[in-house]
């Protein structure tokens, strides 16, 4: 079974990383390095990478912390308005369809033609008071069949779609 | 002005335990964190995606989401781990969503850019381990940078990168030898 781990490693990492090789250790572990495929891979790699490591955050254009910090804020707070704002959205919904019910039972209370209309139902005449009901106030009915398919959809796309 | 610090140095310093920073992100804290992980984090980032604008955004959203976790962290070690799970989650669902639109800019051009030191041999020498890097996996990537750019050992490799210890060891050494082998490539180049 091939090795895939060599007990000198992280030794031999340290090394390269704290820049100490290859001229400040010890001749065993130079001898080590030098038959071991693992430390050797571990040798070229580091100190490549090393490198690599030094010239990328050299040439880094970091934003202030503060810069980030006040922006992290800043969003944050967005985010808690948007988030608090949600149940306000909710309830102002929920109080439109109260008040277009409480509207409509007022409505159905007062009307005289609602009244007639509702006593040809329980009296038996009901189509031909339901056509009439539908001729004569159409554009009321969709209204409220609209609003009636409306109100959920508008709720849906305020609040539960977040 | 707050050092630079690799997960080696954090290791062996554990000077930044202390329980008031460990457990409250107040300004003060957070410019002291950011401060020592910023660039290391940039390099990280623009390693693993191979694209430096795009580091830069991710290094913000990065740094930004710690904040919102408000996660407890009883070390520094752990929040620098913590750190950079986020960022190579953001780096991971980034690469996703341009592989769904155009093929991900893979390391080597851009990054081409940034990298390079002051003298010639620097810059090739940078050169090569970025086309060498850009031939590799991102995630393989990421774990070589990791290990061998930021210190990090085996467990924290794995808890950056959500992998199990023993997973991670042979795909360490597979990438480590694909590496090698590709930097003897470039060297041998004329």
């Amino acid at each position: 079974m091939k090795r895939l781990e060599c007990e000198f490693e992280a030794e031999v990492l340290a090394a390269v990383l704290q820049c100490r090789w290859p001229d400040r250790i010890g001749t065993e572990l130079h001898a080590h390095v030098s038959v071991c495929e693992i430390c050797s891979d571990v040798v070229a790699i580091a100190g490549a990478i090393e490198g690599a490591r030094e010239d990328t955050r050299a040439q880094a254009a970091i934003p202030d912390a503060g810069r980030v910090w006040w922006l992290a804020q800043m969003r944050a707070h967005r985010e808690a308005v948007e988030a608090a704002g949600r149940p306000i959205t909710a309830a102002q919904a929920i109080a439109f369809t109260c008040a277009i019910g409480l509207l409509g039972a007022c409505f159905g209370a007062t009307s005289s033609w609602f009244q007639s209309a509702l006593h040809s139902v329980t009296s038996g005449s009901l189509l031909p008071s339901a056509f009439g009901v539908i001729a004569t106030h159409g554009a009321v009915l969709l209204a409220m069949t609209a609003l009636v398919f409306l109100v959920p959809a508008v709720l849906w796309l305020t609040v539960l779609r977040d | 002005m707050f050092p630079e610090m690799t997960f080696i140095d954090v290791r062996r310093d554990r000077i930044l335990d202390d329980a008031s920073a460990a457990f409250v992100m107040d300004e003060d804290a957070f410019r002291a964190f950011y401060e020592r992980t910023a660039r290391g984090l940039w390099a990280y980032l623009s390693r693993v995606t191979g694209d430096r604008q795009l580091a830069d955004d991710l290094l913000q959203e990065t740094f930004y989401r710690f904040l919102r976790a408000a996660a407890t962290h009883d070390s520094e070690v752990h929040r620098r781990n913590s750190l950079y799970r986020i960022a190579t989650n953001l780096a991971r669902d980034a690469r996703r969503r341009s592989l769904a639109r155009v093929p991900f800019h893979v390391a080597g051009n851009d990054i081409e850019h940034v990298a390079g030191g002051n003298d010639a041999g620097s810059t090739e020498r940078t050169a090569d381990v970025t086309r060498a890097l850009s031939n590799l996996k991102p995630r393989d990537r990421a774990m070589l940078w990791l290990a061998y750019a930021e210190g990090a050992s085996h467990s924290e490799i794995a808890s950056v990168l959500g992998l199990r210890v023993a997973s991670l060891k042979p795909m360490l050494f597979r990438a480590r030898r694909k590496l090698a082998k590709l930097l003897t490539r470039e060297g041998d180049k004329p």
